[in-house]
């Protein structure tokens, strides 16, 4: 008897310390994805690392010093699929943050699904920002339904980046400094072989696309849609172009051939960094690097209009507002006001190349003098998102999916009919797939 | 099993009961003594297991929590339509994502892709492994660089792997390709190629890895008893002989081991390739468990991801039951 309740004190302890280790383990549970905060805070997820992450926090830090009472937590991320997948959860598990950072291209992926809240435009007004000062053909892609979900930061295109030095040498410079214009795709190769005759030991243009998850993608999706061909993903299967696309296909294998079969981005960026190369087909974000690298002899424009009309695949840095059940009216405002602030400040985001999508900064003194990011700004007036789908946009694995596709061409191992093909296949595989949002 | 309990002091005495847990392999006359005794044991042992549960309480709320629980939320949710944006949770999808997932090609193909690496890895992952540790063993000088440089690359993260042997394999400017230049080879595009991409992950992966399983192969080897060999030397058997005849057979048992864990491992491949390749070129090197995170994480298809994997896992399970059959066997 006496041993049995000894037996029995000694469990019952035992449990009560098990249950005492358990409890905070347990506990923690609940606050770890930090919805418990300081009140006044407004949590704002984004995906800028390196230089971009730098200037977004001494952006920040200028906001919260000329605006009273504004805090803001900044969460970095890493940019990519993951992103996406935390953002998505986190909105959907209820526990978001006030303010997210999204590429536009994603919105089909998320504004139909109850992710994200509408902006209040009248609240934006209140703190000077009015639907007429944001670059219009990305806003109407902020828009769902007719309400604003997204508000874009920014316009972040592809465009060619050059070495003046080595154009002016093969006279394809203009007096205004710019590269002449390339007519079409027989005029780009024939001068393409100029600018590689005229520098023996140098490469011609590079372009890397290898084992890269958007660059090929980027490149088709620019040309073709310069073509104006049809490509509609809005039906149950995709509808295209075909002899268009193998067009575009084939010319991308005539750009690559020489010189950039086998090239990765991160090569060809060296190459042309290293004064290797006269021009880079490269987006406007990498302009940071070339600055650092080649100072003066650092020339930029619009991507080259090869086919009907202009235009350069490009996505946009936007502000959301990830769904919020108990969303606060306070807290609510407090973000309208930091998103308001933050487009007033983007003359400094678009030290980082970004194209800012506030029209009173793009028109002021200040953006115009900014070199070379005013020469290649008119990229923002025909900006090529990604078509509308639930698994397109930046990052999502319909970009990779494309870019494996077109992979084998490019490297010379397959025709370009088998490329288009492929993506054809592959597009109707995601089409044929239920929408998860 | 894991739970035995003192044998004293608890309720009804176990002490007293004959041959616990071996009733069937005793005679005929036997299996009434023995059907009784698995009767009172499990009596005994439930009363004072008891005082046991405190112990691995923590152990077993920890497992239930994130084990037990997401297994069988998995297998809940591959019969729903569940999404990563939180719709569908109640959807119930029934068979639907398993007969998909049957006629999906793009499961089949990887599928193929995990069985490939895994036939491409696994051989010479045992083969090099058991090669590097009889050089080893045979006495080569300075014995301990050896297998400190044999061994060093598995201690190595698979972001470090990965961004080193992305520069080996760069085509223009990579090592290899400039080493085959310099002897009048043309490049090949190790990781750009379809027919190259998976040779290339193995090799990277045979180089990271087989470190751990010359470890074992090395440590089996220095428990080879030696009176084995002096007796055969005795007898005037060569190199050769002893190798076949002693070191292999006395091996057995541990390359049972390796092949065992080396092909579970090579089909859990994912990391490697997915920040070398990201599954291409067109889908070349996606192994299964890629294609069911993509479809779970970045397509947001949750439901029909549990699915994938479960199929996956029921193939997992065959072949490990599988192989542990056959080296049972062949141990007996």
């Amino acid at each position: 008897m006496n041993g049995l309740s000894r037996r029995r004190l000694l469990k019952g302890s035992l449990y009560g310390a098990g249950a005492a280790v358990l409890a905070p383990a347990l506990g923690a549970c609940g606050s770890v994805t930090g919805s418990v905060s300081d009140a006044d805070e407004v949590q704002f997820w984004n995906l800028f690392q390196g230089p971009d992450g730098a200037l977004m926090k001494d952006i920040t830090r200028d906001i919260e010093r000329r605006t009273p009472g504004l805090k803001v937590r900044s969460t970095v991320l890493e940019w990519g699929a993951p992103y996406y997948t935390k953002l998505a959860m986190a909105s959907a598990g209820g526990r978001s943050p006030d303010l997210a950072i999204l590429h536009l291209t994603r919105l089909p992926g998320y504004a139909p699904g109850g992710l994200l809240d509408p902006f209040d435009m009248d609240l934006l007004a209140e703190f000077g920002v009015r639907r007429e000062d944001l670059n219009e053909s990305v806003f109407k892609r902020c828009l769902y339904e007719g309400e604003p979900y997204a508000i874009p930061l920014d316009t972040h295109p592809f465009i060619i980046y050059f070495d003046r030095d080595m154009m002016d040498e093969s006279g394809l410079l203009k007096s205004d400094g710019q590269p002449v214009p390339f007519e079409s795709p027989a005029h780009y190769l024939e001068l393409a072989g100029k600018l590689r005759a005229d520098h023996p030991g140098k490469l011609g243009p590079v372009f890397g696309h290898t084992s890269d998850a958007g660059m090929g993608w980027r490149m088709f999706w620019t040309l073709f849609n310069q073509t104006g061909a049809t490509f509609d993903l809005s039906g149950r299967r995709l509808e295209i172009d075909r002899e268009k696309a193998v067009e575009i296909v084939e010319f991308m294998a005539d750009i690559v051939r020489p010189d950039c079969r086998t090239m990765d981005l991160t090569t060809a960026i060296a190459t042309f960094a290293n004064g290797q190369s006269p021009l880079i087909f490269a987006g406007e974000w990498e302009l940071n690097t070339f600055r650092t690298a080649k100072k003066d002899t650092l020339g930029a424009a619009p991507f080259p209009t090869f086919f009907d009309r202009p235009g350069g695949a490009s996505d946009s840095h936007s502000l959301v507002l990830p769904h919020r059940a108990d969303a606060d009216p306070r807290r609510r405002r407090r973000t309208h006001q930091f998103v308001a602030e933050l487009l007033k400040s983007s003359l400094a985001w678009a030290e980082a190349g970004h194209i800012p999508a506030y029209l009173p900064v793009v028109e002021s003194k200040e953006y115009a003098g900014l070199r070379p990011q005013a020469d290649y700004a008119a990229a923002a007036d025909h900006p090529v998102l990604d078509p509308q789908a639930w698994f397109t946009g930046s990052g999502s694995d319909f970009q990779n999916r494309m870019c494996q596709a077109l992979q084998p061409t490019l490297t010379g191992a397959a025709s370009a009919r088998s490329a288009v093909r492929t993506m054809e296949s592959e597009i109707n595989t995601l089409l044929s797939k239920p929408n998860p949002a | 099993m894991a739970m035995s309990s003192p044998p004293t002091g608890t309720g009804p005495d176990p002490g007293t009961e004959p041959g616990i847990g071996n009733g069937t392999d005793t005679g005929p006359d036997a299996v009434d003594d023995s059907r009784a005794s698995a009767e009172r044991p499990r009596r005994g042992r439930g009363s004072s297991g008891v005082a046991g549960w405190p112990f691995v309480a923590p152990f077993l709320v920890f497992f239930v929590l994130f084990l037990v629980v997401p297994i069988g939320f998995g297998l809940w949710m591959s019969f729903t339509d569940s999404s990563l944006t939180g719709h569908g949770d109640t959807d119930f999808a029934g068979l639907g994502n398993y007969t998909e997932a049957f006629t999906d090609s793009e499961v089949w193909q990887s599928l193929g892709n995990t069985a490939w690496f895994t036939v491409l890895s696994s051989v010479p992952l045992v083969f090099f492994a058991l090669v590097m540790a009889l050089l080893v063993h045979t006495g080569l000088p300075g014995q301990w660089m050896w297998r400190l440089s044999f061994f060093a690359p598995y201690l190595l993260p698979v972001a470090v792997v990965t961004q080193v042997w992305n520069l080996l394999y760069q085509p223009e400017s990579g090592m290899f390709n400039t080493v085959l230049k310099a002897v009048g080879i043309d490049g090949i595009g190790w990781l750009v190629e379809e027919r190259y991409a998976m040779w290339s992950v193995a090799i990277l992966t045979l180089w990271w890895t087989v470190g751990f399983n010359f470890l074992l192969y090395l440590a089996a080897l220095q428990s080879v008893p030696d009176h084995l060999y002096e007796a055969a030397a005795l007898d005037g058997a060569g190199a050769w002989r002893r190798l076949w005849s002693i070191t292999l057979p006395q091996l057995r048992r541990t390359t049972g081991l390796i092949a065992v864990l080396q092909v579970l491992a090579s089909l859990k491949v994912f990391d490697q390739i997915y920040l070398l390749t990201k599954g291409g070129p067109a889908g070349s090197t996606r192994p299964i468990l890629e294609y069911i995170y993509d479809t779970g994480f970045t397509n947001y298809r949750l439901g029909y991801a549990s699915a994938v994997s479960y199929v996956f896992f029921a193939i997992v399970l065959v072949l490990s039951l599988a192989q542990l059959g056959l080296f049972s066997r062949r141990e007996d």
